[in-house]
């Protein structure tokens, strides 16, 4: 089969590429294609194969089928370290007998074509540390650094091959909450500095929706959506996704339409784009976004329902509502709102609040609330 | 108050400070393992001073009663002997050549087959690694014959290409070097990999420097075996001035005649190189230090 040439203002392109091991698929055939200075998260729950594509762009597994390219090469049976391209491991990988100077300057040392002259390899290396903060740290080893300050030296080294991809396998994983939102600041400013293409592998969905230009969702060795943040958010290609991302999980409640054609949940018939007509009798699953319901104190919401449960988070809190027929939300609520379980909370629904998918779990359409049953 | 990588840092450097200070033990606790470990050392020191004693007196006053144990006068004509009568210079500097350039091959290719069984996909990995697990299983005393024919069909005899040759083939050091090395974590190689290390690269400048810990045992290992190796020798070599220190030792006691003087006097002057290595590399001998190159 001809090499696909991908447009030249693309980094990587994945044309057709499946993983498998013996006769066990665990990655179906996809495209993914990467422009120059983008930075796409590859998003999805453990074992789902996102790290395998990472490594297949590496060249440290190879693809079972399909072409991969980076900047315009075809590089299936190229050897990994002339991929051009750099990567950065969850449990950094740093060589622990040298120190953070020669970690940095490794690759450079390395490089062959054209073999680099000492003056330049210290200066890149300076260069590299200054990037990433850490000239005063040069002449220490590994196992004196802090978790944050070893991942700041695989970035470093990273960097400082100046790669036309950079390769990221969950790189803030390892590194407490406070460290990892200040890293996740500095790799974005990093990227700002470089803007080279990059692939960031997480299953920390605030990690891919705040550092994403688009987000590559994966379950089980399929790609279920690719996407925009807000897009994933908003328009969920499917259950998973719309379960996915968003916090609190969004609730999904299976409903049958009705005769008229009408979808009905609780005591609210949902309002459907005109376009979308259901079957009567059809099963389909109806998703409320917590994030998007909000507890009114006005008579005219959308649902009616009972507290069951309050979880604070101190910006605001979520509310358990049971709504009636076995279907309940997650409602978000001010923070000092006064709701006690039992007590009858009045739901508001913004826009983008209610999703319908159909029995597969791909996604019909959004809903609002068109009428409620008095 | 935000947490700073230097506060990070501070508490990197102190968390180590702080694990080395255990609970103080008791006095008695202290004296009784003072107590123990001077019988330990009387019961290791006691025959080498004899052996020393035995060095420094004649023949004759070995065997008075009851015995002396600081010779008088003190005679040094035992070790003249071993220089003036006997190769003694040849045998030492034999078996030192011989157990060096043994133990400096061996360690260089114990090393790549270790890493190539460690660390290397290829057809028939675990099939070699059999074959070599299995030829440990074969004494050195059913090959000695078989190895005296090839030796001497290769003209080897009498060499030091027939001393330094067959340990060569000893795979217990491969077993040893490639556990050595399957405990270094795969994403170092694979990220030197990307870095643009070739894979003797990788070998050379990752793994050995994560492993000398290890070498360094292997190595001592391998000298030591070497260093008193007997048999082998004793078959192949029969020139007097290409024996090594075991086997003409050896032969400074006959049948009707037993110079213990002169047998001490050379096994003293044979266990200083020994030591004298031994004392240099121990500094060597500390845990393997893979911290900082993981999340642990």
């Amino acid at each position: 089969m001809p090499a696909l040439s991908p447009p030249s203002d693309v980094a990587v392109s994945l044309i057709q590429v499946a993983k498998s091991y013996g006769a066990v698929e665990v990655l179906h055939p996809f495209e993914l294609q990467v422009a120059e200075g983008e930075f796409v998260v590859l998003l999805g729950p453990s074992g789902c194969g996102k790290s395998t594509i990472l490594k297949m762009i590496a060249g440290l597994e190879e693809a079972s089928h399909g072409e991969i390219h980076v900047a315009g090469e075809l590089v299936n049976y190229v050897r990994p370290r002339d991929r051009n391209v750099a990567m950065v491991f969850q449990n950094y990988a740093l060589y622990p007998h040298m120190t953070v100077r020669e970690n940095i300057a490794f690759p450079l040392k390395m490089s062959r074509q054209p073999r680099l002259k000492r003056a330049v390899i210290d200066e890149r290396t300076a260069e590299a540390a200054d990037i990433v903060d850490l000239t005063p740290y040069l002449g220490r080893k590994p196992a004196q650094l802090s978790g944050g300050q070893r991942q700041r030296v695989a970035l470093a080294r990273a960097i400082v091959r100046q790669p036309a991809v950079f390769l990221m396998d969950e790189p803030l994983s390892n590194l407490d909450a406070l460290l990892r939102a200040d890293m996740r600041t500095s790799l974005l400013d990093v990227h700002a500095r470089i803007k080279k293409a990059t692939l960031y592998v997480t299953h920390d969905q605030i990690e891919a929706m705040t550092m994403a230009d688009r987000v590559v969702v994966i379950n089980a060795g399929r790609i279920q959506q690719i996407g925009q943040p807000h897009e994933l958010y908003t328009a969920p290609a499917n259950t998973f996704v719309a379960q996915f991302i968003g916090s609190p999980r969004m609730p999904l409640h299976s409903l049958t339409v009705s005769d008229d054609g009408a979808l009905r949940i609780a005591d609210a018939t949902l309002a459907l784009d005109p376009a979308v007509v259901l079957e009567p009798g059809a099963t389909v699953t109806v998703g409320l976004r917590p994030s998007a319901l909000r507890a009114t104190t006005s008579g005219s919401a959308c649902f009616f329902g009972e507290a069951r449960r309050r979880d604070y988070l101190g910006s605001d809190s979520y509310l358990e509502v049971d709504l009636g027929d076995g279907a309940s939300a997650m409602v978000r609520a001010e923070a000092d709102a006064e709701v006690r379980p039992g007590d009858i909370v009045h739901v508001d629904a913004a826009p983008g609040a209610i999703h319908v998918f159909d029995e597969a779990g791909v996604r019909i359409c959004g809903a609002s609330v068109g009428q409620r049953e008095q | 108050m935000p947490r700073t990588y230097e506060d990070e840092t501070r508490e990197v450097e102190s968390s180590g400070s702080a694990a080395r200070s255990g609970l103080p033990a008791s006095r008695p606790a202290i004296a009784l393992s003072y107590v123990i470990l001077l019988v330990g050392v009387a019961i290791a020191l006691v025959p080498f001073l004899y052996v020393v004693s035995t060095s420094l007196k004649e023949t004759t006053s070995l065997f008075s009663y009851p015995p002396d144990w600081i010779p008088s006068p003190i005679y040094w004509g035992n070790f003249e002997s071993l220089f003036a009568d006997h190769p003694f210079v040849w045998w030492t500097f034999n078996t030192l050549f011989v157990a060096g350039t043994v133990t400096v091959l061996k360690l260089w290719f114990d090393t790549m087959a270790g890493y190539a069984l460690a660390k290397m996909e290829f057809t028939g990995r675990r099939g070699v690694a059999l074959l070599f697990l299995l030829s440990v299983a074969i004494p050195i005393s059913a090959l000695i014959i078989p190895l005296f024919f090839v030796v001497r069909y290769l003209g080897l005899l009498n060499t030091y290409w027939a001393l330094i040759l067959p340990p060569l083939a000893n795979p217990l050091g491969i077993f040893m070097a490639r556990s050595f090395i399957v405990g270094i974590p795969d994403n170092l190689e694979d990220s030197a990999r990307l870095d643009g290390a070739s894979e003797f690269t990788i070998y050379r400048k990752i793994v050995l420097p994560l492993i000398r810990p290890g070498l360094v045992v292997l190595g001592m290992f391998t000298f030591m075996l070497q260093y008193t190796s007997f048999i082998w020798p004793l078959i192949a070599v029969q020139d007097s001035e290409r024996q090594v220190l075991a086997v003409g030792i050896s032969g400074l006691q006959s049948a009707f005649l037993q110079d213990w003087g002169l047998l001490s006097a050379a096994m003293l002057l044979a266990a200083i190189p020994i030591t004298l290595v031994f004392l240099l590399v121990q500094k060597a001998f500390v845990v393997n230090d893979l911290s900082g190159a993981l999340k642990e």
